[in-house]
């Protein structure tokens, strides 16, 4: 088991976001989080990398306990994430967003980078190549000098994924990545997030379009921060309760 | 074949720096008038002072408050030779050494305030600092001002020139080569967002604490010549208004390049002298330049150098304007 999630709670004043929330991920799935909005899907994101705390419960990652840890100590075991809004450096390049994300594993050290040693630009040199393989596996290698806030909004998704995947992480926290692309934007998305798999890349995503299935392994749905349903895409279709939380309860009468 | 180019006009560029440094290098031998060389001196003294206020910027704090930081470098430097007898070449170091124990100490607190609150709490330092000085007036001359700081030279030396120029040379290739490295880089990432920034593992609060400690040893290390050669330091170098100078020079020259507060501080601080006759227009003459440049060309004088030579040599508004 990589990920696991044991009865995690977290209350925004007496409002309970997320409740016992009880979810594991193992080495190599593709996990969906699946819920209406509002259902607590992106706070089990913040909560597993740091960015709130939770007020009980505890996350489990590689067998080390990374409850509460902080989110740039949580990035550095290997967890990279998504954003749904604002998920770049918006100042930078595209090829200097990407590069960025590379430093989280810093091949020079302090003093090679400060005083621009030979070893310092043969590394920089080996991460730009690094970086520009990556933007050209997802098809931004065109517009790698463009300001990422310039970008459409469906590059802007890809490049996002591609600064997570830069990191080299264990696993990879997807925030709704097909959310504003394309009909050609998705299906091009789902291709490099099913390529992750066999490069020992763990995948727990949330998102609402339903096309995400064909490569979702399993599911778990919540609703109102707690999980009502999970299984494999059949189950869940047949899920009534699943039916109940995004159609609402058919009228008796 | 790009990447030669580049090289190339790297290599140029270093040339014509090399260059202008020893032109003005050899200014004191044109020029005799030792009070052209202290316009000039001082004008040195408030380009580290703006540059070190641009590497706190570039990670998202504007301090208001970078003025007193530089006096903390100029009374420690000036009081540790005065007091104790040391030479100022030890104490100038440790005045330098003294601000950045000082940021590093505010830095902490500091840095879990963003934006506009960080720049209150900063600007308030900086009052704060002044009180000091008044607390303890019978070593710092309070409000009076502290005079017969040990010299560095003899009064009039042309050495005060070079050593100026010697320092901000060496200041200025520090911190450029601090905002290029990829140390840099992750200054400017949590500048624009910190959540991305944290999710690549970068440490928002160690980066800005780093950023502030840089910036403030710099401009430490210019109060404390400073000090050495005014040989009298006065509260209102280093007040509220000072400060607020500093982010004035910063913001005409641009914030968006490094050049940008060099050739804001040149401009800017020379202005009074400049119009020393008409000493009285000068604040209006300043002020006049300042409000032009935030309604007109609201990046600075370098971005919009860089943006008119960017139209002539390729019409592509979505790309980056030139060299930093």
């Amino acid at each position: 088991m990589l990920l696991e999630i044991k009865a995690l709670t977290k209350l925004f004043g007496g409002l309970t976001a997320l409740g016992h929330l009880d979810l594991h991920v193992d080495e190599g799935e593709i996990v969906g989080l699946i819920g209406p909005n509002g259902a607590g899907k992106t706070t089990v994101f913040n909560l597993i990398t740091g960015f709130i705390r939770p007020t009980s419960g505890q996350i489990i990652f590689d067998e080390k306990d990374i409850t509460s840890m902080k989110p740039h100590l949580v990035a550095k075991l290997g967890i990279a994430r998504t954003f749904q809004l604002n998920p770049l450096f918006a100042e930078f390049t595209v090829l200097e967003n990407v590069i960025a994300s590379f430093y989280l594993h810093p091949k020079s050290r302090w003093r090679d980078a400060f005083f621009n040693t030979p070893t310092y630009r043969r590394n920089e040199r080996q991460i730009t190549g690094e970086a520009l393989a990556m933007l050209e596996l997802l098809g931004l290698d065109k517009v790698k000098d463009n300001l990422a806030k310039n970008l459409p909004h469906g590059y802007q998704k890809l490049l996002g994924i591609a600064r997570a995947l830069a990191s080299r992480p264990r696993l990879l926290l997807l925030d709704e990545p097909l959310g504003g692309m394309n009909q050609d934007e998705i299906e091009f998305a789902m291709r490099i997030i099913d390529k992750t798999r066999g490069q020992g890349i763990t995948i727990l995503l949330v998102e609402h379009n339903m096309q995400i299935m064909d490569i979702v392994d399993r599911v778990v749905v919540i609703n109102f921060g707690l999980k009502i349903c999970e299984g494999t895409i059949q189950e869940v279709r047949e899920n009534q309760r699943v039916v109940e939380a995004y159609f609402g309860v058919e009228d008796p009468a | 074949m790009a990447e030669r180019q580049s090289a190339q006009s790297g290599l140029t560029k270093w040339f014509l720096l090399a260059g202008l440094v020893l032109v003005l290098a050899g200014v004191p031998l044109a020029v005799k008038s030792v009070y052209f060389l202290r316009i000039l001196i001082l004008v040195y003294v408030y380009v580290i002072a703006t540059c070190s206020l641009r590497t706190i910027a570039i990670s998202g704090q504007m301090s208001m408050g970078h003025a007193g930081f530089m006096g903390i470098g100029a009374y420690t430097s000036a009081l540790l030779a005065k007091e104790l007898g040391w030479t100022p070449w030890l104490t100038m170091p440790l005045g330098a050494l003294a601000t950045m124990i000082v940021a590093i100490l505010v830095g902490f607190p500091f840095s879990r305030l963003r934006t506009f609150y960080f720049s209150m709490v900063s600007l308030l330092f900086g009052i704060a600092i002044m009180g000091v000085n008044t607390i303890f007036g019978q070593y710092t001359g309070g409000i009076y001002g502290l005079t017969r700081v040990p010299p560095l030279f003899t009064a009039g030396s042309a050495w005060y020139y070079f050593f100026f120029l010697a320092l901000t040379v060496l200041s200025l290739l520090v911190l450029h080569r601090f905002e290029s490295c990829r140390i840099g880089t992750s200054l400017k990432a949590v500048a624009q967002s910190r959540e991305v920034a944290a999710s690549v593992g970068i440490d928002e609060t160690g980066y800005r604490v780093l950023a502030l400690s840089v910036g403030c040893f710099m401009v430490g290390l210019a109060g404390a010549g400073y000090a050495h050669y005014n040989l009298v330091l006065s509260e209102s170098s280093f007040d509220l208004l000072a400060s607020i100078n500093l982010v004035a020079y910063m913001m005409v020259g641009g914030m968006g390049s490094f050049a940008g507060p060099i050739v804001g501080a040149v401009v800017l601080a020379s202005v009074p002298e400049l119009f020393r006759g008409l000493k009285m227009f000068a604040p209006y003459v300043f002020a006049g330049i300042v409000i032009l440049v935030i309604f007109l060309v609201p990046q600075g004088f370098v971005g919009l150098y860089q943006k008119t030579a960017m139209r002539f040599v390729k019409s592509d508004g979505g790309r980056r304007g030139g060299a930093s």
